[in-house]
């Protein structure tokens, strides 16, 4: 358990919050009798559940595929910020830390729209504001006419100095990559730099660090080898797993799939990470690689929340799933919108 | 010295005091049975009651349950009680 100041019982009752919150999340059974529905039933469906209040608020402004994302990404962000208040002491500044990548997301979000001169209406649907940056300062960020104009009103924020810094001869579309790399490098140092500042459950909050780390890394490796090149793999590795990015950038050299793994199975911590590497032997699309990472790193957090039940891992371990069980009622509706048939779409769903 | 000083006030010692001595020793602890469950109790229930109100805040319906539960370190005290009861009566 967490050392916390004054007594665990704050962290008890959040714990058990998240806890019961998790037990509400739609079961595997509910998606597999979703991927038979049409959207409008999918609709109905997802409005009995925790949705409905956004579902109804919204359901004058928007309609079918429109009515389901809005309804999604606003209960997602109405969901973390509702979170972040009931978190106490220091989960609440590392809650606060970890949310901050929809920042980097929103914030990227708004520059992309702008670039490719998008209605503010068009940019505000696709923003989640469940980071530090809420509602009224991304609307704010949407009005202002210039890329360069965004990236001044963000002074003062944490993302400021990089972006200014890259952007300095004005903003452009192939710099973007670039400063998404960068953030995201920039983002998990910081919170590296905080859960090693001696901060209060700060230990737990680098476990889940080094395993969301070599997650994202590995990824990224398996992306990179399908792309067939290993040029600019420095510039997206992050640093802070359990591998360092120039051991990655060595192993990525090497083209056969068996010895690829047989050198990265022996480097990885995690065991169920290390299981999986194993069944990657056999050619794998890309996408099903990315699920099946995303499952193992999933079912780490939740051993981690059970070995560790009052600190942060039962958060994180919320959280994550929530936005995953966002992530497929979108998948399933965008799907049906599209006509996919079932298993297609269920190839993209992580359940 | 110390040996003999002890010996003399042991033969000064009545039966009413050694009686008057030991039902202080008895109400002593009975005091303690009931302090020492109490504080343990209030432990317990303060991890259980903190996982109780949150269970509650998210599902009213648990309420009852919960309820149960938070309750059940109770026992400990009750236990503290009865052995208390024992050694006074």
């Amino acid at each position: 358990m967490a050392e916390v100041k004054g007594g665990p019982d704050p962290y008890i009752y959040v714990c058990t919050r998240m806890r019961v919150r998790k037990s509400k999340l739609i079961p595997r059974e509910e998606y597999l009798r979703m991927l038979n529905m049409g959207l409008s039933e999918i609709t109905r469906f997802v409005e009995e559940t925790q949705y409905k209040k956004e579902i109804d608020e919204l359901a004058t402004a928007f309609h079918g595929i429109d009515l389901i994302e809005n309804a999604l990404s606003w209960n997602l962000a109405k969901e973390y910020q509702n979170i972040q208040k009931i978190t106490p002491g220091t989960l609440k500044e590392l809650t606060r830390a970890y949310l901050r990548r929809w920042d980097i997301q929103n914030i990227l979000t708004v520059i992309r729209g702008k670039l490719h001169g998008e209605r503010p209406g068009k940019i505000k649907e696709v923003l989640i504001p469940a980071g530090e940056l809420n509602k009224a300062f991304l609307d704010r960020l949407i009005e202002e006419p210039t890329p360069e104009r965004i990236i001044e009103s963000l002074k003062g924020k944490a993302e400021y100095p990089l972006l200014s810094k890259l952007f300095e001869g004005g903003v452009r579309e192939d710099l973007l990559p670039k400063a998404e790399n960068e953030l995201y490098k920039e983002f998990y140092a910081d919170l590296i730099a905080m859960a090693r500042s001696g901060i209060k459950g700060g230990r737990q909050f680098l476990d889940y660090l080094t395993l969301d780390i070599d997650i994202t890394n590995i990824r990224n490796m398996f992306r990179f080898r399908a792309d067939q090149s290993s040029e600019a793999f420095m510039d997206v590795a992050i640093q802070g797993g359990s591998i360092s990015p120039q051991v990655m950038q060595r192993i990525l050299q090497i083209r056969d799939l068996n010895e690829f793994i047989d050198a990265l199975v022996p480097l990885v911590r995690a065991r169920p990470l290390r299981e999986l590497l194993e069944t990657l032997r056999e050619e794998k699309s890309i996408r099903e690689i990315e699920i099946d990472l995303i499952k193992v790193q999933l079912a780490e957090m939740e051993t981690m929340s059970k070995l560790q039940p009052f600190s942060i891992h039962p958060i994180l371990a919320y959280l994550e799933m929530k936005k995953y069980e966002i992530f497929n009622l979108r998948a399933l509706a965008r799907g049906k919108e599209s006509n996919l048939p079932p298993d297609r779409i269920r190839g993209y769903l992580v359940i | 010295m110390a040996d003999a000083a002890t010996a003399v006030a042991a033969t000064e010692m009545t039966v009413e005091m050694i009686k008057a001595s030991q039902i202080g020793m008895k109400a002593l602890g009975a005091g303690l049975a009931v302090g020492l469950t109490g504080i343990a109790t209030g432990i317990a229930e303060m991890a259980v009651g903190s996982a109780a109100v949150g269970a509650t805040a998210e599902n009213k319906d648990v309420f009852g349950l919960v309820l149960l539960l938070t309750v059940i370190p109770e026992t400990i005290v009750i236990f503290g009680l009865v052995v208390s009861l024992l050694l006074l009566f």
